[in-house]
């Protein structure tokens, strides 16, 4: 019987906590029907939490009765969760929207404002950037917001043992890796466990130069070319090429290990994208970190930058708040909010106009081959992805059997072109 | 010579026991150890015990994550779920069980049979039901649910609790006048308190731990239930590992906390079930 | 009494209403409408288009939808063997060896139960964290032992990801069984064993003639509540190799391929409502049916033993 009184005692006070955090919580949400209003602020990218919550608080600062709730989702269930929230009504005020077909299809669930007239500022955003984020018939549903960039950290003091020097060409790329290999380092943190980092990062970012960049995509999309052409393997088999220099048991290696690999300084080189910096920074400091553009297949060329459309801002149709949310509009699209966002999120580019200072090296480094180069966007991400099986999974699921030596450079490519074929009927 | 024999199974008996309780305490001791690390810790020791007992992973989850709202969430639904369904079972279980009429069996065996249909194959319907009703994104939704899902397990421990009580004392009562309901509250309800407990024991460890639904139902961070917020945390803390270790601690003790203070509940209730299957 | 009864029949009605609706209205019902929105496909939220057996007909003809689909069922079935494995025949005799009188056999109960009460998706995470190539206790360990060189990428490599996956499932459910056996086993009749010992039985002959018998019930309950787990399974792939089933799909599981192809949107595997609903009522066939085999094979074991 002690034992029955133990158990209703425990039910008790669990009962008596959990009256309590439901008045809590009736309590937390009368708070915010005061006089202040709370805009939710939906993104991808929870690692950015403490950083946007100061750069909210500035416009808070100047908009006192406007707070901003910044409340990112995981990215790999990001899209799902934006989905069934918006159609549920429970959608968040501000959305971060992935660039084409994938915020197309949001905007396509009619829970998205229309931009054009409410934000004439639009007209002088680079329109590439724009139509990135607009329907076909030019209709804007969200203000482009970041660009990302993909290419290779090193760590300078490894490459300073060895007297290494950054390389411009393919070649050098691989003499660097050679002489990094017999002197006994981890040359790449890189691992294959997640395959979304071998497409989006290696073959649209280092790949690029090899099949062609932008020219060679638009061919994709127009089906004037395949996947199976010899540019595109070309690009995969200069993929397969770095396969000897990954590290012991790369394919139990997850992103997130990679980037502490790289980050504690136990490897020499990573591929990666841009909005990488603050990870490093936080992981072990960025003096000894260093970046190259992805190597040029032959000197002269001309750079094929993948200088990726991330993230545009969409906002909720649906907001209760629709004044206090075109308040907020406006400054996102401001060059005070791309001068704040930059300085926190070093890595990731602003579009809109105006002339700013990056506060970073290696951002200002990354920007800086953008000058000489053309810029082009993941390989098979605008329309190769509207359907099951997406583009996007099948490049990486392709690269990953590569990597796992069951597949060759040729077969890889023609499993994508396989499963692209929806595309083409 | 029979003694050494016996000796030798004495000690490998022992031997596979020291060996099997460390293959259940080793993953939870690191995971604890890990997080009272720092992050350079752990790479440079990862077998031994934190130099010092560093709570900054703890605090740290409070201050950033609020994480007291996660728990209270967790509570809040459990609680209230269980109460509602041991309620709702004990006052179908008495009638099935102490009335006699032409369908006893078949509504006990329908209840029961809940207890092999994995409910998760209705979600999609549950998510638009929900929408419907307009409490998706609420903790109501998982409330429900939870009953639901309760309800055949604690259907089928009830019954026999129930059951088993003498028709004697309900029959006086009747005759005394007692109301029906009040021969449910005054009498079965003192007499299966056992029972009601185990139900609710028995029924708290699923549902505490409940993942799947959470994550298609609940889209907000301030309605996030422990096992919601530890999926999203374990993602947002990924390159801090002792924030991480922290997360699954604080997923974990709780239960093993409740469970070791109330064990005999959780083995008595369970294997009663098994024989009797 | 009978008299009474019927006095109270609205009684009757009352008590089991409220339990009765609850369950039938959340848990009865959704699997069935579920089944009628296999019948229709659209983009949105609630698919709109009837399209009768057609999302069927797509998923076993088309090689992007039944590629995935026996994919997920055949590992699903390797999944569902290495766990009845590991937790019947293993959890059988752990539950004899636990049920010997010994110093310490109640705390060995009582712990064996603890990694059950934990959620499978701490499990997953935490068996995650301990097999990393760079930093998990795991390799380390082996290392420390000298065995390096047995040291594979654990969840990295499509032979060896669906068996760990396995291994951590039942990890965490081997007290489930262990607890079932030692009740079963408890339950035996001490004078048959006394019997059995005075003949000189050993331990082999005292657990197949006397043990195994008794828990032969027990057995089937364990394997039909495991088999309707694993075929619903998706926690501990979402947290050891997430929702796609990493490597390559090699540990996809239906639970997971229901989860993607139903919520997840087109980029990241989905392939619709309505298709995610005809792959849960697959999955409901496949339930069923397995159920209703097992019941069939253990009630025959059961009868053959009773002659």
């Amino acid at each position: 019987m002690e034992l029955v009184k133990k158990t209703i005692l425990t039910m008790l006070i669990l009962l008596l906590a959990g009256t309590m955090a439901f008045a809590g919580g009736q309590q937390g949400s009368s708070d915010g029907a005061g006089e202040k209003v709370k805009l939710v602020f939906t993104s991808w990218r929870t690692e950015d939490i403490d950083r946007m919550n100061r750069i909210n608080a500035e416009f808070t600062k100047q908009h006192p009765d406007i707070v901003i709730d910044f409340q990112p989702v995981k990215d790999t269930e990001y899209d799902a969760q934006l989905k069934q929230s918006l159609a549920a009504g429970v959608g968040a005020d501000i959305i971060f929207l992935r660039s084409y077909d994938s915020g197309y299809q949001i905007y396509k669930t009619d829970s998205l404002m229309e931009l054009n007239s409410m934000l004439p500022e639009l007209k002088d955003f680079p329109s590439a950037a724009v139509a990135a984020w607009a329907t076909p018939d030019k209709v804007s549903y969200a203000i482009p917001a970041a660009g990302v960039v993909h290419g290779v950290y090193y760590r300078k003091s490894i490459f300073d043992k060895y007297g290494l020097k950054v390389p411009a060409t393919w070649d050098e790329f691989m003499k660097v890796c050679e002489t990094l290999k017999t002197g006994g380092e981890t040359v790449f943190a890189q691992g294959t466990k997640d395959n979304w980092m071998l497409y989006e990062v290696m073959y649209s970012g280092l790949g690029a130069n090899f099949y062609g960049g932008e020219e060679a995509r638009q061919a994709l999309m127009s089906k004037e070319a395949r996947f199976t052409d010899a540019n595109f393997v070309l690009a995969m088999e200069k993929m397969k090429e770095l396969q000897p220099y990954f590290p012991e048991r790369f394919e139990g290696i997850d992103y997130v290990t990679m980037q502490q690999i790289f980050g504690t300084g136990n490897a020499a080189m990573f591929m990666g994208g841009s909005w990488e910096i603050g990870i490093f920074e936080d992981l072990g400091g960025l003096d000894d970190v260093g970046y190259f553009a992805p190597p040029l297949a032959n000197k002269g060329d001309t750079l094929q930058y993948c200088f990726h459309v991330d993230a545009g801002i969409g906002f909720n149709k649906n907001t209760k708040y629709p004044e206090e949310l075109k308040v907020y509009m406006k400054w996102l699209a401001s060059s005070e909010y791309a001068q704040l966002y930059m300085n926190e999120l070093p890595g990731f580019f602003s579009y809109t106009p105006g002339s700013y200072t990056l506060t970073n090296d290696l951002a200002k480094q990354m920007q800086s081959y953008v000058a000489k180069s053309v810029p082009t966007v993941r390989t098979v991400w605008e329309k190769l992805s509207a359907q099951a099986p997406s583009g996007n999974e099948l490049v990486g699921e392709a690269i990953q059997l590569m990597y796992a030596d069951k597949a060759t450079p040729e077969q890889a490519c023609a499993l994508v072109d396989d499963g692209l074929s929806w595309y083409y009927e | 010579m029979m003694k050494p024999t016996k000796a030798a199974a004495r000690a490998l008996l022992y031997g596979i026991m020291v060996f099997y309780a460390l293959t259940i305490i080793m993953p939870l001791i690191i995971m604890l150890s890990t997080s009272f690390k720092s992050n350079a810790e752990i790479f440079n020791n990862p077998f031994g015990l934190p130099e010092k007992f560093n709570f900054d992973a703890y605090t740290s989850l409070f201050v950033i994550s609020n994480y007291g709202r996660y728990f209270l969430n967790s509570i809040g639904v459990t609680v209230i779920s269980l109460a509602v369904a041991v309620t709702v079972s004990a006052l179908a279980s008495y009638a099935i069980s102490k009335y006699q009429f032409k369908y006893n069996k078949a509504i006990y065996v329908f209840f029961v049979l809940g207890l092999f249909i994995p409910i998760k194959l209705g979600t999609v319907d549950i998510m638009l039901t929900m929408l419907n009703l307009k409490i998706f994104d609420t903790l109501w939704a998982l409330i429900i649910v939870y009953i639901a899902m309760a309800i055949p397990l604690s259907v089928f421990i009830l019954y026999d609790y129930i059951r088993m009580i003498p028709d004697e004392l309900s029959s006086a009562a009747r005759i005394d006048g007692c109301s029906e309901p009040g021969i449910f509250g005054r009498i079965i309800v003192p007499l299966v308190k056992p029972g009601l407990a185990a139900a609710g024991i028995i029924s708290f460890i699923p549902n505490w731990n409940e993942f799947w639904f959470p994550l298609v139902l609940i889209k907000s961070r301030e309605h996030f239930t422990i096992p919601l917020a530890t999926g999203q945390l374990f993602g947002q803390f990924d390159t801090k590992l002792n924030l991480v270790f922290a997360v699954l601690s604080l997923a974990s003790v709780p239960v093993i906390i409740i469970y070791l203070l109330l064990s005999n509940y959780f083995v008595k209730g369970l294997s009663a079930g098994a024989v009797k299957g | 009494m009978l008299q009474a009864q019927k006095k109270h029949a609205r009684f009757l009605f009352m008590f089991i209403f409220p339990a009765f609706i609850i369950y039938t209205v959340f848990m009865l019902l959704p699997i069935l409408n579920s089944m009628k929105y296999s019948l229709y496909s659209g983009d949105g939220l609630i698919p709109e288009n009837f399209v009768g057996l057609d999302n069927y007909v797509k998923l076993f003809t088309e090689e992007r939808y039944y590629s995935k689909f026996w994919n997920a069922f055949s590992n699903n079935i390797k999944f569902f063997l290495i766990v009845t494995f590991i937790q019947n025949i293993l959890g059988f005799f752990m539950a004899v060896f636990v049920t010997r009188s010994f110093k310490g056999n109640k705390f060995m109960r009582k712990l064996s139960f603890l990694p059950t009460t934990l959620s499978v998706l701490v499990v997953g995470f935490i068996f995650k964290l301990i097999l990393n190539p760079y930093y998990g206790v795991f390799d380390k360990v082996l290392e420390a032992l000298g065995l390096g060189k047995y040291i594979i990428p654990w969840l990295g490599d499509p032979r060896s990801a669906l068996i760990i996956v396995s291994i951590a499932v039942s990890w965490q459910f081997f007290g489930e069984s262990v607890l079932f056996y030692s009740s079963g086993i408890d339950g035996i009749d001490d004078s048959i064993l006394e019997a059995a010992r005075i003949d000189g039985a050993n331990i082999w002959h005292e657990i197949i003639h006397i043990i195994l018998p008794s828990v032969l019930p027990i057995v089937g309950i364990v394997t039909i509540l495991i088999f309707i787990g694993d075929f619903t399974q998706f926690d501990i792939v979402y947290a050891m190799t997430g929702y796609r089933g990493d490597p390559g799909y090699s540990t996809d599981l239906m639970g997971s391929l229901f989860y993607r192809t139903a919520f997840a949107t087109t980029e990241r595997g989905g392939w619709g409502t309505g298709m995610g609903a005809t792959v849960a009522t697959m999955m409901f066939i496949i339930v069923t049916v397995g159920v209703g085999i097992l019941l069939a094979f253990f009630n025959r074991k059961k009868e053959e033993m009773l002659k």
